[in-house]
């Protein structure tokens, strides 16, 4: 995809001296109040990398306290408030927010060649309203902190006497950022896309983020709803789960799941977006089935909202239940099994460059394969009643959430930062980085299939002498993940004051993110670009752009 | 002769040792629901192939088209192939509807309780953070239940509390216990041994310590009755009863040394008097918003036990402790409870 007027406008008038999006206006209030989506995005990113960071420290205590059976670090009660923070912190600062929130507002409009997103003043108060959520949970761990696992699950969530309702509310108004970023896509894409731009030459980035959009508007106030009733049946004693009060706590299994499966989606969708868009870029070569990888994206959008039962086979659901739940279950298998093969025959016969970013996405294709398949395992209802809620499944969504979405994060920040900033990080580094992010990565989860499979639960304090040598061999490899993840942020952090300078075109990229001046300006594009070419055609590539540094 | 170790304190008696199946992967199977572990390896087998093929075809392409010069072009500018999308659609879904029709067999066959299990019903009781057993003639054991080699056994599951799971790695099985509900669950047991018995639903503060056992054993071995232990004809072994009751039922929660747990410490409930007499300590509790001083005996424990929140000890104001109805424990064995904290005054 090509446009006769920003690629030229690059040499024309370079960027030298003229102004972008980080230095037109400076002082905090023009960051605190600004409109535009790259420096919202920017927020986005510095809030929930540093949510991410505090959550890994909570995973890090968990790992180090079970390096025992009887436990290193905390009594049981402060174990069980550490494991949650963790979880919450993790899923609801950081998966969810992270790659819409900093890298779809930093890129979706220059991919669609937008000056802005469709409501500018909606996006700053989405952000606001994640930060109102950051604030609150942190005040929760200030009042008492809550020991309920992400989860909430009644009637323990009712019954504790902990902060409960302050995280509650907490999730809510996290809940609220996430439709607003939702709905502002949603008519983003539909409206402001450049000329030319049919939806077929979109890159599937944004088709992937369109997915998401519709997922978190249609999702996400379900569980805003039953977090309000926990809140009210506690303060006010409804009784809506309590079965002492006439509810029933399988009901709340189903208000959470009925949103939290498709949040599974609204996490994984934009990360299988980014993969899309790398594996063409560094391989420089047209993605494989586009529209397949377009459709398998709605596909699983939809069929999402169709297997939250498969989190309560054990719950005592009728046999007709499980058999709907299972067989769409697998249904999900096939769409997602589509991507990948998408994703690995677009390299075949690529070019391909082993650079950072690209070095993250083949990553990512292995990680994700394991945990793409010990789903299918998950998925077979006799061998998920043995393996539900035991380190098996704690390892498996740790191969989705972490091993792949945290890891496309991490790729599509290695990629669109010379992007952002202008300026290029130490890639030797970044390589070292991401290779020992790789090898922790492994060594702290596949001990956990083992001894998931051998029956050790989840959530446990303690557990049985057993399991002692895959706890250690995880915990070691948890820490090893860590220094990996500090050495990427070190990378980073480092290339803003000594980086040298981006070429005006990194990796060779066709989509219109690439085709405007680097940093952008404010309002993205000098002159509205107009599409005329396909998606992903790298016959157009100029690729002088790729050698001539940013002026 | 194995070592108790500290994790489950109240469960005296030998821990089952590790146990994992042929191919060092499940844990080892000791129920009639094979069915469980074939599905398993087979999708596990699956579940390689194709990871070795999409590392394979990584590995391979990455070696021979990487990008040797800057400006070198794809080998291939390929954008679809309609026949091998096909092929890679059809062939998973083909292979995840076996997997299915298998998997729905097997749990099927878990749902579906037989007569000769219904005929052979227990109950398990789930509390935090312990698990109370009723045979079917109506006996009661703690934190370790004794089941026949080969005869099919069904579990009817009930929470006084919150949300428990009855989960035994080895025989399969796993049923969330939920309370306000009767929930069921039956295996057959295939082998003698010690099994795991964990709480696989988080259920609080001692959620890890929600831990019992299964003894499958033979029905000579059975008919001896091996949980039946109480026995309080004398003081002597009224307290050694007490003291069995205690490791089984309290001691997540209470310590008899002073060690914080939880709930309250018992050391010190009862101390040495005048001569051999021992008497109960003076205590301050709340009781209705009010605080007042009590002296410890009998009636208070038993009430402490079937109802914990009327007079909450001063130290330990939030409570907590659910209560324990006769029938989870008779006020025989409460009294057998009581001997046993004063026999701590006289040690």
């Amino acid at each position: 995809m090509t446009t006769n007027i920003p690629a030229i406008d690059q040499h024309a008038a370079p960027t030298g001296g003229s102004t972008n999006y980080l230095n037109n206006t400076s002082g905090f209030w023009s960051w605190a109040s600004t409109l535009d989506h790259k420096r919202i995005g920017l927020m986005y990113l510095v809030g929930t990398t540093l949510a991410f960071l505090a959550g890994g420290l909570f995973a890090l205590l968990v790992r180090v306290h079970l390096w025992e059976p009887d436990g290193m670090l905390f009594d049981n009660p402060t174990y069980n408030q550490v494991f949650t923070l963790h979880g919450a912190f993790m899923v609801f600062l950081f998966v969810i927010p992270a790659i819409p929130g900093s890298l779809g507002n930093m890129v979706l409009p220059l991919m669609l060649g937008a000056k802005d997103v469709a409501l500018p003043r909606l996006n700053l108060l989405s952000f606001y309203l994640w930060l109102t959520g950051a604030v609150l949970a942190t005040l929760a761990i200030i009042l008492g902190g809550f020991d309920t696992g992400w989860t909430f699950y009644a009637p323990y969530s009712l019954y504790t006497q902990k902060a409960v309702v302050t995280i509650g509310l907490a999730v809510f108004v996290l809940g609220f950022s996430s439709i607003f970023t939702g709905l502002n896509f949603i008519v983003t894409v539909h409206k402001l896309r450049a000329p030319g731009l049919t939806w077929f030459r979109m890159p599937l980035f944004v088709w992937a983020l369109y997915a998401t959009s519709i997922l978190q508007v249609l999702a996400t106030p379900v569980l805003g709803i039953t977090v309000l009733l926990v809140a009210f049946e506690r303060l006010y004693q409804v009784g809506i789960f309590d079965p002492r009060l006439g509810g029933d706590p399988v009901l709340f299994e189903h208000f959470f799941w009925f949103y939290s499966h498709p949040a599974v989606y609204i996490m994984v969708l934009p990360a299988f977006g980014i993969i899309s868009e790398l594996v063409s870029v560094h391989s420089r070569k047209p993605l494989f089935g586009y529209k397949l990888i377009a459709f398998s994206s709605l596909a699983i959008a939809v069929i999402s909202f169709l297997v939250w039962g498969h989190h309560m086979f054990t719950s005592g659901q009728s046999t007709f239940a499980m058999f709907a739940f299972s067989f769409l279950t697998f249904f999900v298998a096939i769409p997602t099994a589509i991507k990948e093969f998408s994703w690995v025959a677009t390299i075949w016969k690529g070019s391909i460059a082993l650079n950072a970013p690209m070095l993250y996405t083949l990553a990512f294709l292995i990680i994700f394969a394991i945990g793409g398949l010990t789903g299918v395992i998950l998925g077979s209802l006799s061998v998920n009643i043995h393996m539900h809620d035991t380190y098996f499944v704690v390892a498996h969504f740790h191969y989705v959430m972490m091993g792949s979405i945290a890891l496309a994060f991490f790729a599509g920040l290695h990629h669109w930062w010379p992007k952002m900033f202008g300026v290029m990080y130490d890639e030797t580094i970044a390589k070292i980085a991401c290779g020992i992010i790789f090898v922790g990565f492994n060594a702290t989860f596949l001990p956990q299939f083992i001894m998931g499979s051998r029956g050790m639960p989840r959530r446990y304090a303690t557990y049985v002498p057993d399991f002692q040598v895959f706890h250690q061999a995880s915990t070691v490899g948890a820490v090893i993940l860590g220094v990996g993840i500090a050495l990427m942020v070190y990378c980073f952090v480092v290339s803003l004051f000594q980086g040298k300078k981006a070429m005006v075109n990194q990796w060779g990229g066709v989509t219109l993110d690439w085709l405007t001046p680097t940093p952008p300006p404010l309002e993205n594009f000098h002159e509205a670009p107009v599409v005329t070419t396909e998606v992903y055609d790298y016959s157009t590539l100029d690729l002088s752009t790729t050698r001539t540094p940013i002026a | 002769m194995f070592v108790l170790s500290i994790q489950d304190p109240q469960n005296a008696g030998p821990a089952p040792q590790p146990q994992v199946d042929a191919y060092g992967q499940l844990s080892k199977l000791a129920s009639t629901f094979h069915d469980v572990d074939g599905l398993f390896y087979f999708t596990y087998a699956v579940c390689i192939f194709f990871f070795v093929l999409i590392l394979g075809v990584l590995l391979f392409s990455v070696v021979k088209y990487r990008r040797k010069t800057e400006d070198q072009p794809a080998a291939s500018n390929v954008t679809h192939n309609t026949p091998l999308e096909v092929v890679w659609t059809v062939i998973p879904l083909i292979i995840v509807m076996v997997m299915f029709a298998w998997g729905y067999k097997g749990a099927d066959q878990m749902v579906d309780v037989p007569k000769e299990a219904a005929r052979n019903a227990y109950k398990a009781m789930a509390k935090q953070w312990s698990w109370t057993f009723t045979y079917p003639d109506g006996s009661v054991s703690y934190g370790d239940v004794w089941v026949e080699k080969d005869k099919p056994v069904q579990f009817y599951l009930q929470s006084s509390d919150v949300l428990h799971a009855f989960y035994v790695p080895s025989m399969r099985v796993k049923r969330d216990v939920i309370p306000g509900r009767m929930q069921t669950v039956w295996f057959q047991p295939t082998e003698e041994g010690i099994y795991h018995l964990f709480c696989a639903e988080y259920c609080g503060n001692d959620h890890s310590k929600m831990y019992a056992r299964v003894h499958v054993v033979s029905s000579a071995e059975f008919k001896k009755r091996p949980w039946d232990d109480f026995d309080d004809s004398t003081p002597e072994l009224a307290a050694k009863s007490g003291e069995s009751l205690y490791s089984r039922n309290c001691a997540v929660c209470h310590s008899v040394d002073g060690t914080p747990l939880v709930g309250p410490s018992w050391k010190g409930l009862f101390v040495k008097g005048e001569g051999d007499t021992i008497v109960g300590a003076k205590r301050t509790v709340i009781e209705g918003g009010a605080t007042k001083e009590i002296t410890v005996d009998d009636a208070y424990v038993l009430e402490s036990v079937r109802t914990p929140a009327q007079k909450l000890v001063a130290t330990h104001p939030n409570g907590g402790m659910s209560s324990f109805g006769p029938e989870l424990i008779d006020d025989r064995r409460v009294k057998a409870i009581v001997t046993y904290m004063k026999s701590l005054a006289s040690k």
